[in-house]
């Protein structure tokens, strides 16, 4: 495929390879960025995220496995020799320099017109809200300025692909809701490809086409969000990403006449039309033991016929209400738009469709279904 | 009998006055929720009601007594702070027992006590840990349940879920009111997070440079936020803010924004003319399909959560956040018009930053400045 601009193949990365400990960061990652694309890298801290940035840019050798950038080889390429501008999350910006020398700098090499220089680097800080500060020195501005500047360094540049590290972590929540339509417009506009590596799901969503979850090394789903939130390929996925987190529970199956009964904890049973679900689904599931089924909050209907359940929470934040109730031996948590009345105490009635519940295999986590149709 | 009371509570180190006449009154069993940027002063506040610092003026009352000069530990409460502070060479046992031991229960009783709150928490199985073993979540919820285990009357939490990960966080969230209430204590709780006050808080009271600057009901501080700053510190994502300069016809009171009007309260008559400031929650803006709305052009749509956001710019490019759930349908680019809802606006003063209320009648924050 000609538009594949980056592409990893079977990156391992292992730190004291040579010692008693090795320590795998990084395992077996093939991930293929599109030309133009805005990908993210997400995960918790340790999760090799940012390895694999690190091993992208150069600043980082990789154990096995080749990068390619354009078709090229680059893995064993000093890092200027790749064509990669990067913001980092230490900022990194030169002391001696102001923040428009610093941000100038970047264009150093494509030789551009003195006015020419002025005028990117004017609209770049217009962007990013540091045009009041383009001739203080690094020392003298906060660190949400320092990152914006290291920031608007990197995006500035003409590169094949720029890498992102935590670009907004320093950034005050106003800011950085602002920012982030902003940036997403910049990064289009221009047809530019980037990689950020972020641990902020809610950012990784705003910004990415795609988002590269990983965790102990490994990758675990690489689709867009999207994607990710209706298709998760595995419960790990399926609970990390959403907010509030999806509600998982135990459950086996049984055929009753022309319904499937969901067998829950505490008696509770979820009876479905066996029509709503593929033959295939339905077999696979008949056939097992225990499975998990998950069902994310937004999706958790208050009806009045629905399954008996006892509130304990109601807590609304503004502009969603979340609601927690006891539900087969666990809590439910049912997210609504709307400021919803429920008070602690009240019995509530559960309802959840068949065509929102996703189902995971108990043992690998690896997921079954989403809605009536197998994964 | 556990009713706090603060009267007129004022605190100086050195030259600065970090409290400069602090008026609460938390009623018997509820929760307040203190929020603030760093160095507002809730710290600070919370030594002064524990006894840990000594206020220079003003009263500190505990169920009606005045307990400017009892003891800390003869107070009567329980705490919990952000940097754990535990007892290192004892286990979390020991160091959730030590309030129970000091005051000489029995083994079985400790035991009890110990196991109940421990099994609440989720730390039930890390009891035989020293700190130094636990996670920085479980260090939390060991100092929590310390705080917790003897039942006190008045518990005063400093921002006790800060280092605990998301996930454990939000469940947290919902399982406090409860374990709260069934303590039937009196909760000053600091957080620097919205969400967390919002859900916990039975009142919110905002501190800021050593005033508090705003004390309500999380509807009151959510929709009819006192100044700019406390509107901009509750929700996510933060409150469209539009300089505006109100005009009036026989039609009423407006401002306009794309060459269009918006409607404003009646009540805000008093303002023609004046330099405002308008706050548009991103949530209260709505997209529709009928052209006398304010025209837009769209910009870019984020999905955030289950909210589609969409930033959209006004002819003036003036810049609009316009948030709503993710399944309901919005144009994606080109022009587009959005409406408002009148009854969800709010007007300050570009100057002092004070909310401007339709009623006409002075605020607490004009009262306080």
């Amino acid at each position: 495929m000609s538009d594949v601009l980056l592409d990893l193949r079977q990156i391992d990365k292992i730190y004291n390879e040579t010692s008693r400990h090795p320590v795998r960061a990084v395992k077996d990652l093939n991930l293929s960025v599109t030309q133009g694309e805005i990908v993210a890298l997400l995960g918790s801290s340790g999760c090799g995220k940012t390895s694999t940035l690190r091993m992208i840019a150069g600043f980082e050798t990789v154990s096995s496995g080749d990068i390619l950038i354009k078709g090229r080889p680059v893995h064993k390429l000093a890092p200027a020799k790749r064509n990669v501008a990067m913001a980092f999350e230490g900022y990194s910006l030169y002391p001696p320099l102001t923040v428009e020398e610093n941000i100038a700098f970047a264009l150093k090499s494509e030789r551009l017109a003195k006015e020419e220089v002025r005028k990117k680097v004017a609209e770049i800080a217009h962007l990013l809200e540091i045009e009041d500060i383009l001739d203080r020195y690094p020392g003298s501005i906060s660190g949400g300025q320092q990152q914006r500047a290291s920031l608007a360094r990197a995006l500035i540049r003409n590169a094949d692909l720029h890498l992102l590290d935590e670009p907004m972590g320093q950034l005050e929540p106003q800011l950085r809701a602002l920012l982030r339509g902003r940036l997403k417009h910049f990064i289009k506009e221009r047809g530019l490809t980037a990689i950020l590596v972020t641990h902020d799901q809610t950012e990784a969503n705003a910004l990415a086409d795609r988002i590269a979850v990983m965790e102990g090394g490994a990758l675990q789903q690489f689709d867009s969000p999207l994607r990710l939130k209706d298709r998760p390929a595995n419960l790990f996925t399926g609970t990390f990403i959403g907010e509030p987190p999806m509600n998982v529970f135990p459950a086996h199956a049984e055929a009753d006449g022309g319904n499937l009964k969901l067998n829950l904890a505490d008696g509770v049973c979820l009876t479905y039309p066996a029509s709503a679900f593929s033959d295939e689904l339905k077999a696979r599931l008949l056939a097992s033991d225990a499975f998990v089924i998950g069902v994310r909050p937004h999706a958790v209907k208050i009806t009045a016929g629905g399954h008996p359940a006892k509130v304990y929470a109601n807590q609304w934040l503004g502009d969603q209400t979340h609601i927690a109730a006891r539900f087969a031996g666990q809590t439910i948590v049912s997210v609504r738009h709307d400021r919803a009345h429920h008070a602690p105490g009240e019995t509530i009635g559960i309802d959840v469709a068949a065509h929102d519940l996703h189902i995971f295999a108990t043992d690998s986590g690896r997921a079954f279904s989403h809605g009536g149709a197998l994964a | 009998m556990s009713r706090i009371e603060l009267k007129k509570l004022v605190k100086r180190f050195k030259d600065t006055e970090v409290l400069s006449g602090i008026d609460l009154d938390v009623p018997e069993g509820s929760t307040l929720v203190l929020f603030g940027p760093s160095g507002a002063g809730k710290t600070v506040l919370l030594r002064c009601i524990a006894g840990a610092v000594e206020q220079d003026d003003g009263e500190v009352l505990i169920g009606e007594e005045d307990v400017t000069d009892v003891l800390p530990e003869h107070r009567g409460i329980g705490m919990a702070f952000q940097n754990f502070a535990l007892f290192p060479h004892m286990d979390a046992f020991d160091n959730i027992a030590s309030p129970l031991t000091a005051c000489g229960k029995t083994a079985d009783q400790i035991r009890a006590g110990v196991d109940t709150v421990a099994k609440l928490l989720k730390i039930d199985h890390v009891l035989s840990h020293t700190p130094k073993a636990l996670s920085n979540g479980q260090k939390q919820r060991t100092a929590l349940a310390r705080a917790l285990v003897s039942r006190p009357k008045v518990l005063l939490l400093d921002d006790p879920l800060r280092n605990v990960d998301a996930k454990l966080r939000f469940e947290m969230r919902l399982e406090l009111p409860r374990l709260l209430a069934d303590q039937g204590a009196t909760v000053i709780y600091v957080t620097q997070d919205y969400r967390e006050a919002m859900a916990l808080g039975d009142r919110i009271a905002v501190l800021d440079g050593g005033r508090i600057i705003q004390n309500g009901t999380p509807e009151e501080i959510y929709r009819r936020p006192a100044t700019i700053n406390i509107a901009k510190l509750f929700g996510d994502p933060t409150i469209n803010l539009l300089d505006v300069v109100p005009q009036s016809d026989a039609s009423g009171v407006y401002a306009t924004l794309s060459d269009r009007r918006i409607q404003l309260d009646p009540g805000l008559s008093g303002n023609v003319g004046r330099e405002c400031v308008l706050g548009l929650r991103p949530e209260a803006l709505s997209f529709t399909t009928a052209n006398d709305g304010v025209p837009v052009t769209i910009e870019a749509e984020t999905p955030f959560n289950e909210k589609a956001v969409t930033l959209v710019t006004t002819l003036r490019k003036r810049e609009i956040l316009v948030s709503r759930p993710a399944e309901t349908p919005a144009p994606t680019s080109g022009t587009a018009h959005i409406t408002i809802d009148p009854s969800d606006a709010v007007l300050f003063d570009r100057q002092t930053g004070i909310r401007l209320d339709p009623n006409g009648t002075t605020h607490t924050a004009e009262k306080a400045a």
